[in-house]
């Protein structure tokens, strides 16, 4: 039997840019095809709306709606990964943008189980954000993403 | 048991990043001002000091296998209910991904509830992150690094 886990993962990062630039870098597909193992996110940021993250070949990869948005300090949304069956429960992923002074800014992604997943997902969820977030500081900071190989998923999932 | 486990991603090699993280001149530029006195051989005293010589932890070195792991033994000095937690183990890892560099830092002690890890849990992501800043930028984040001092004198 596989291990299930209701906790949270939450990881904080410093980034030399403005608040709404780390607000763009997450919710525009010119920036997130950069450092989102290629990802192209889209949907209209209003709360209530859909919102997804769309694979290169063109597959949906997660999908979800928009809970809360204040532009540029918070942007919470559910979080289905779409190409899994059955579906996984849903998630909670929420970015808090503050500004820290002297032109930097402390980005705060917090990602919460309200149903339990195998813990094999949560800690693929936990190899996954640094490597995404380190390559966002990248991206805003230098003008270049990281060249980061894209994780495959744990051995339990088959796609 | 309490842990802080962190990773993050730095454009550099191995070499480059265990350079920065042992050599004082960098260590000043991403560490708040603090630098280590240390040769970072296994069983050689380690000890972390603010810029007018205060010891704010000191420990011994545990593991040292440079470019790709360092172990610490770590007790805090500056804080009494801190120190009488006594010791803890800082693990730091450095792996070569792609065109980058992983670097992880597992901060552990043998209780429940610790103050320590609550304290380094909010310190090392502005350590890296600064570290990440310097490294890949040339600058470092000073805006974080003077408020943590003010918060920690």
């Amino acid at each position: 039997m596989s291990d299930l886990t209701g906790e949270s993962t939450v990881y904080v990062i410093y980034i030399a840019a403005a608040p709404h630039k780390v607000w763009e870098a997450l919710t525009a597909s010119e920036f997130t095809t950069r450092y989102f193992f290629g990802r192209a996110v889209e949907s209209d940021w209003k709360e209530g709306s859909p919102w997804l993250l769309r694979m290169p070949d063109g597959r949906i990869d997660v999908q979800g709606t928009v809970r809360e948005a204040k532009r540029p300090h918070k942007l919470a949304v559910s979080w289905t990964v779409d190409w899994i069956e059955p579906k996984p429960p849903e998630c909670f992923v929420t970015y808090e943008i503050e500004d820290a002074g002297g032109g930097v800014t402390r980005l705060t992604m917090t990602e919460e189980h309200p149903a339990p997943i195998p813990r094999a997902w949560l800690e693929g969820g936990r190899k996954g954000w640094p490597m995404i977030l380190s390559g966002l500081k990248s991206l805003l900071e230098t003008g270049k993403p990281l060249g980061l190989p894209t994780p495959m998923p744990p051995k339990e999932i088959k796609p | 048991m309490s842990a802080f486990v962190y990773v993050t991603y730095i454009r550099t090699t191995p070499q480059t990043l265990w350079q920065a993280l042992t050599t004082p001149e960098f260590q000043r530029k991403f560490w708040f001002g603090m630098h280590q006195d240390c040769d970072f051989k296994q069983g050689s005293p380690w000890r972390l000091l603010f810029e007018d010589g205060r010891v704010a932890d000191d420990g011994e070195v545990l593991e040292s296998d440079p470019p790709r792991r360092l172990v610490l033994r770590w007790r805090n000095r500056l804080r009494p209910e801190l120190t009488e937690e006594g010791d803890a183990r800082c693990e730091i890892t450095i792996d070569p991904e792609g065109d980058a560099s992983k670097l992880t830092v597992r901060h552990s002690i043998a209780r429940e509830n610790s103050k320590l890890i609550e304290a380094v849990s909010g310190g090392w992501p502005k350590i890296f992150s600064s570290l990440k800043s310097l490294l890949e930028t040339g600058a470092p984040m000073d805006a974080i690094y003077s408020r943590h001092s003010e918060k920690a004198s």
